[in-house]
């Protein structure tokens, strides 16, 4: 193990990437990305289906090899992975099931064994909120508990750096709030997390710091606030009255809208004033009522959808 | 903890495993016992012996022998292509990379469990031959007999290893694992005396490691026949070729989700 001098104030970077590639064959995953991970943030990992995110995280957990580039993650190349190393890592992989035959209890102290010095068995379970189901099979549990269970093998180990790779998917809309808390409880114990979500509402609820990726490239970095004022302009959201195409509101407002069900948004460049007074000046005309009419910043939702859909659009 | 207790801690979490899957419990250890009960009830009259190395053996003691290879390849063969498909199938053997325990700590934990089950089963289906069939077995077959079984686990269990790279999901090993024992079982004088077969059959079934697991354990019963080079060289073969397949193939990552 090398010798880590730090500075004072000026925690060293958990994570430095510079310069990654992957390549498979002729296709290219991730096309030459820089990154920095700081000590005790929760870092937003995003992107769409295909961006390159799992390459990347892959690579990062000493699964993957690249093709060129530096990664460093606590001080080593993850391609050289340690049992040391492995010691201070957590993982919290995307897919990867529990054999069904044990208990909670059971399966979380085996993995307790693998490490020099776990956290407490019961204190790590009790932390994921599976204390009522502590001895039941891990077949019994639901997709939620299931995964916590993965959380609590991620954290068993008391690693300085967990992944968590979408660990809220498939849990009801109580189950991810509990699981916001837990893992924001982990910032408190002074981790660093690197989480990737589909969730846009859970990266910018958790994440101080947000990476966006698309086709390999990165897009966007910032805090949630940051990328909403970089993305400028305003957003107006609106039911789309029956019987009204959105064809219809495109001419009216000179705007393309966004439908998504039956909502409508309207990106709006600079200030909404215009666009908003041709929106309701047509529909007092023709007697329509805007439903849930909202004017807003951006959400991230909204930024990632713009940053992510450029190239197809 | 040291890689030894680490070891023993694993091995025992594999055995809770085993003891709580009763589905392979059915298939890989009740199941060669009722074939025991059958075979010689269906066709061991009593008295009745079949020819091995030129001299005969009671068909009790045939079938035994036969049903102890038979269960040696189930336990080794089978269940550790579909415990190792299934495991790295499911994510299992990635997340085990993930975490600071040796590689070597899980396959070895995992091949012990089926090492003490396949012992287990071979001092059942013997003090069920002694007590129900009162087969004698010579002094002369214990070392001959220990030998085969010892040779015999580690064929069957680095071929089952091995073979999991031909298996991209646990169903396909599920189907694979116990039909090729079953049909090798066919052919290699586990459930039929050899001397019932067609030349060609039989010489099929000599090209695989079965035969001679069970030839060299019926052999052994034959009292003082001890050891036959051609079944020690032919197992002996097939487990080294097993065991350089699955050093230079096995994978921890599912096999299936990648493009």
């Amino acid at each position: 193990m090398g010798i880590t001098v730090r500075v004072r104030g000026m925690p060293a970077p958990v994570v430095v990437v510079q310069g990654l590639r992957k390549a498979y064959g002729s296709h290219v995953a991730v096309k030459g990305i820089d990154f920095e991970v700081q000590e005790g943030e929760i870092f937003g990992f995003l992107g769409t289906n295909g961006a390159g995110k799992t390459t990347t995280i892959e690579i990062l957990e000493g699964y993957r090899s690249r093709t060129a580039g530096d990664v460093t993650v606590l001080g080593l190349d993850p391609a050289h992975a340690t049992r040391a190393w492995r010691e201070r890592i957590g993982l919290v992989l995307q897919e990867s099931e529990l054999d069904p035959l044990y208990t909670v209890h059971e399966t979380v102290t085996m993995f307790a064994c693998y490490y020099e010095h776990p956290r407490p068995v019961d204190d790590t379970i009790a932390l994921v909120g599976l204390r009522e189901q502590r001895d039941a099979r891990i077949g019994q549990l639901s997709g939620g508990q299931k995964r916590r269970v993965d959380v609590a093998l991620g954290l068993i180990g008391d690693p300085d750096l967990l992944f968590l790779d979408e660990p809220t998917t498939g849990f009801d809309p109580q189950a991810r709030r509990d699981a916001w808390t837990m893992i924001e409880g982990l910032r408190n114990l002074g981790k660093t997390v690197f989480l990737t979500t589909h969730y846009m509402d859970e990266a910018q609820h958790l994440a101080d710091r947000l990476t966006i990726l698309r086709d390999g490239v990165i897009v966007a970095q910032g805090t949630a606030a940051q990328l909403s004022a970089q993305s400028g302009g305003t957003v107006i959201r609106f039911t789309l009255p029956g019987g009204v195409t959105p064809g219809q509101v495109e001419q009216e407002t000179g705007t393309h809208p966004d439908v998504s069900g039956a909502e409508v948004t309207l990106h709006c460049e600079g200030s909404p004033q215009q666009v908003l007074y041709q929106l309701t000046g047509w529909a007092e005309r023709e007697h329509h009522t805007l439903e849930n009419l909202v004017v807003s910043p951006p959400t991230l939702d909204d930024v990632f959808l713009e940053l992510t859909q450029e190239s197809t659009a | 903890m040291n890689t030894v207790a680490l070891s023993a801690r694993q091995t025992g979490f594999a055995l809770l495993g085993r003891r709580r899957d009763a589905r392979a419990m059915i298939f890989t250890v009740v199941m060669p016992i009722v074939l025991l009960v059958l075979f010689n009830s269906i066709f061991g009259t009593r008295g009745s012996t079949t020819p091995v190395h030129g001299s005969r053996l009671s068909i009790h003691a045939y079938f035994m022998a036969g049903i102890i290879a038979y269960a040696i390849m189930l336990n080794g063969f089978s269940s550790l292509l579909i415990g190792f498909t299934t495991d790295r199938e499911a994510g299992r053997l990635k997340r085990y990379r993930g975490t600071p325990m040796p590689p070597g700590v899980f396959l070895g934990a995992e091949i012990i469990a089926n090492i003490v089950v396949i012992a287990a089963m071979v001092v059942t289906l013997l003090l069920i031959g002694r007590v129900a069939y009162n087969i004698a077995i010579p002094t002369s077959a214990f070392g001959p007999i220990v030998v085969y079984v010892v040779l015999g686990t580690a064929t069957m269990c680095s071929l089952g290893i091995a073979a999991t790279r031909l298996t991209t999901t646990p169903d396909a090993a599920s189907a694979i694992g116990p039909f090729a024992t079953v049909i090798l079982g066919f052919i290699s004088g586990t459930f039929v005396p050899v001397s019932q077969l067609p030349g060609w059959l039989e010489q099929i079934g000599r090209v695989f490691p079965l035969a001679h697991l069970a030839q060299g354990l019926q052999g052994s019963l034959v009292a003082g026949s001890g050891l036959d080079a051609t079944n020690v060289a032919v197992l002996a073969a097939w487990a080294v070729a097993g065991l350089v397949v699955a050093v230079r193939t096995f994978r921890w990552e599912p096999l299936a989700a990648q493009g």
